[in-house]
């Protein structure tokens, strides 16, 4: 994750703990799905999409027991939305919906801002 | 690409316990070290990470295990190379913060070679790292 991925929308194996959503704010990404990595104490799993929805930034998180933490390409092809952020849900992005579904429909709200 | 910096938090030998928030900032700065961070540890973690940086131990988080244990597959990958490493349970550390996986964190899952030098799971993290520590300077003889 840096500079390179300015506007993106950047689907990650990352969890989606305050150091990532600081990253994800810092490089500019247009937008970003990662693992809720069982969520965890305090919801620290997927404190960075509330932080991303306070720069306008749409995030979601996919279920730890969907996709496989630490790999991109699990979270894109299996990865079901167990959580998103304000921006996101103005997007049409829902719990259940497949990751692939949720980034297309990020996609298309950026596309179309 | 993080730069973080950093904390140390115990130094002994020539070995140290470092705590960084991601895992992704370990480099060869990190030689000798026991790390605590905030990561999960995926199947990345080790290869992409851990490994290059030399460093002699590992701790973080274990993401809520997750499909197909995903969440601690580097464990064993560090194992196989020697370097002992456990993970916390996601519900005892806030994930992302390392200092929490330091301070807060109950070790859930632990790979055979931490196992040998007494790391077992429902032990604090600080306690697993000591024991990391005492380890590898028992290795080193």
């Amino acid at each position: 994750m840096d500079e390179r991925s300015k506007g993106d929308v950047f689907v990650d194996g990352s969890h989606c703990g305050v150091n990532v959503g600081e990253m994800t704010i810092d490089t500019g990404m247009g937008a970003m799905i990662g693992n809720d990595a069982g969520m965890g104490k305090n919801d620290g799993g997927i404190a960075a999409l509330k932080m991303c929805d306070e720069h306008g930034i749409p995030a979601a998180a996919v279920a730890a027991m969907s996709a496989k933490i630490g790999s991109g390409m699990s979270t894109y092809e299996q990865g079901k939305i167990s959580a998103a952020n304000e921006t996101a849900k103005k997007m049409g992005v829902a719990s259940g919906m497949t990751a692939k579904e949720a980034a297309d429909k990020m996609l298309e709200a950026l596309a179309a801002s | 690409m993080t730069h973080e910096v950093h904390k140390v938090v115990k130094e002994t030998g020539g070995f140290r316990i470092v705590i960084a928030n991601s895992a992704t900032s370990a480099t060869e700065e990190n030689k000798n070290d026991i790390v605590i961070d905030g990561s999960h540890c995926g199947a990345n973690i080790a290869p992409d990470y851990i490994l290059p940086s030399g460093a002699r131990g590992m701790i973080g988080n274990d993401a809520g295990i997750g499909l197909e244990n995903a969440g601690i597959a580097s464990l064993k990958t560090l194992g196989e190379h020697g370097i002992p490493a456990a993970a916390v349970a996601a519900m005892s550390a806030e994930i992302g913060i390392g200092q929490s996986t330091y301070d807060d964190g109950v070790i859930s899952a632990v790979n055979e070679v931490a196992k040998e030098m007494g790391i077992t799971a429902g032990m604090s993290a600080k306690e697993a790292a000591d024991k990391m520590l005492a380890g590898v300077l028992k290795q080193r003889g």
